[in-house]
């Protein structure tokens, strides 16, 4: 049933990582990105790799929901180690034919590497997966909020898009309206070459522009009828606050990074 | 009971660049009662929507002036006390939804109104009672009927503590049930919170229900009274383009073939009243 999708990737369930704060879920995220950009070692990188064991595990997301979401991005990962490895000329050559070589420090590098970007995925994908997007929304407008000083409108664009994540399910709805009205018509999808079946969904893109221009002009007078103007002055029902898990989070991620320096320091680099 | 909201000699149209557009409201007066349950109808194009949208300052007249509770829409000032006391709940349940959760959407209007958060959620959590909608508060819009998407709309205005609300076709895209709770929330509101409802529609029956009904044409009123002084007008109401209550319209036709039923019969309770005691008892 079309009306079963859910909006984004947030998966349901009761965990610490779930309660924790959106905004500091974005804020360890973010830190999580530098960290991991830190580690010269395997050392510190199997520390990285632990932190995201250990927070997918408190997340009680299954397992393969992250392998899922590496799957669109094996491509590129793959890419990466073989570039990695064919272009990094370092410690012994393992094989080499033509121009060609394949070096133990490649084939380091090429692990590095692809663990590193693992982490990265399956870490901005426990923020997202914990949390609801109206909520990261919220979190980002609030955390970007000092660029009010600025003139950006961050409240303006934090509303679009929580309009826009709104509005994902009506308009598929709309769609599956519009193809039916036309396939009643006689219209055409299945068929035909590339090109034909590109040209095929231009019936069903005209009516759904021209209904989403008139929705947003109703939703503008619904709007303002609800005394909307603006993010002056404007009050929130749910209050976002800080509790003693967010901070503990924060102290295991700074010790992380600490311990990431450390190990660095004494085991030296391989990359 | 004083007037509420008052139209003085009001004319209106829409403005089109390089076009020359008709006069929508011409000349038009009207008052409405605090604490009133009317009802406005018309067909298409009779100027009942435009009506709604100068009662809240969403358009200003090009001459005459309207008074909500004694302010003037065309002050900038006052636009957005007028708003919090005038709400107003369109045809399309999908195109007044803005949170992606029932609860988050109800606290829109309180929150644009910079209502503290406590009592944004103590009205929230009221203003979705009322409405009976209270268990859905957890729901994504989407997942809801039509009619439980309108009753939502229907707290988000109410969570604002308004004076007054106009709904505009309601019911108009909603199936039997969904307009028999819309119907019963609305006089719900009228008679238990004495919020003053302008309830614009086209159906007949719904109508019937208000203690006022004034009846448009051509952006001029037609007819304004009692449901049973509007309806016995069946000639009238015809060349308006407009039908008759299915009841009125049978008791008309009896009473054209000679049977003694009363003129004013509005329902089918009436009616079937009307019937049996035409029948002699055995």
């Amino acid at each position: 049933m079309i009306t079963d999708i859910t909006i984004g990737q947030y998966y349901k369930t009761e965990s610490l990582v779930h309660r924790l704060d959106a905004r500091m879920k974005i804020i360890l995220t973010i830190l999580f990105v530098v960290i991991i950009f830190l580690c010269k070692n395997y050392l510190s990188l199997a520390l990285m790799a632990l932190l995201t064991v250990v927070s997918i595990l408190l997340s009680k997301v299954p397992f393969k929901m992250f392998l899922k979401s590496i799957k669109p991005l094996l491509l590129i990962i793959l890419i990466t180690a073989v570039l990695n490895i064919f272009y990094i000329h370092k410690g012994e050559v393992l094989f080499s034919w033509w121009k060609i070589s394949v070096t133990t420090g490649g084939l380091s590098t090429a692990l590095f590497m692809a663990v590193r970007i693992i982490c990265l995925i399956m870490s901005s994908s426990i923020l997202t997966y914990t949390t609801v997007p109206t909520l990261l929304t919220d979190a980002i407008e609030r955390l970007l909020s000092p660029l009010k000083v600025f003139h950006i409108q961050v409240h303006t664009l934090a509303m679009m898009m929580t309009l826009a994540l709104r509005f994902i399910p009506t308009l598929i709805e709309e769609i599956e309206r519009i193809t039916n009205a036309q396939k009643a018509r006689g219209a055409d999808f299945e068929s035909g070459s590339f090109l034909q079946r590109v040209k095929a969904m231009i019936p069903i893109l005209i009516p759904l522009f021209v209904s989403a221009f008139r929705r947003a002009y109703e939703l503008s007078f619904a709007m303002s009828c609800r005394c909307y103007h603006g993010g002056e002055g404007r009050t929130r029902m749910k209050q976002m606050r800080l509790r003693w898990p967010d901070f503990l989070a924060l102290g295991l991620f700074i010790c992380v990074m600490a311990g990431v320096i450390l190990l660095n320091h004494f085991f030296g680099a391989v990359i | 009971m004083g007037n509420f909201i008052e139209f003085q000699n009001v004319t209106f149209r829409y403005e089109v660049e390089g076009e020359e557009t008709p006069e929508t409201l011409r000349d038009f007066s009207i008052s409405f009662q605090k604490g009133d349950f009317v009802a406005v109808l018309g067909h298409n194009g009779c100027g009942k929507s435009t009506l709604a949208k100068l009662c809240n300052a969403i358009e200003l007249p090009q001459r005459g002036r309207i008074l909500v509770n004694g302010l003037d829409t065309a002050d900038e000032e006052n636009v957005l006390t007028i708003r919090q006391q005038v709400g107003m709940v369109f045809q399309n349940p999908d195109n007044q939804i803005v949170a992606t959760i029932v609860e988050d959407d109800v606290a829109f209007g309180p929150e644009n109104l910079g209502v503290l958060p406590a009592e944004i959620r103590q009205r929230v959590d009221d203003a979705l009672k009322s409405v009976g909608m209270y268990d859905f508060r957890f729901f994504e819009p989407h997942k809801l009927s039509g009619g439980q998407k309108q009753r939502v709309a229907i707290a988000g205005i109410i969570a604002m503590q308004p004076e007054c609300i106009i709904l505009d076709e309601p019911t108009a895209m909603l199936d039997p049930q969904g307009r028999k709770d819309v119907m019963k929330t609305v006089k719900m509101l009228n008679r238990d919170f004495g919020i003053t409802v302008i309830f614009i529609t086209h159906y007949m029956d719904e109508a019937v229900q208000a203690n006022r009904v004034v009846v448009m044409n051509e952006g001029k009123i037609l007819l304004d009274g009692t449901p049973k002084d509007v309806f016995t007008q069946t000639k009238l109401l015809e060349d308006a383009g407009l039908e008759v209550p299915q009841a009125t319209q049978l008791a008309a036709l009896l009473r054209a073939d000679g049977y003694d039923v009363p003129k004013d019969i509005l329902d089918m309770d009436e009616l079937y009243d009307a019937v049996t005691a035409l029948v002699p008892h055995p």
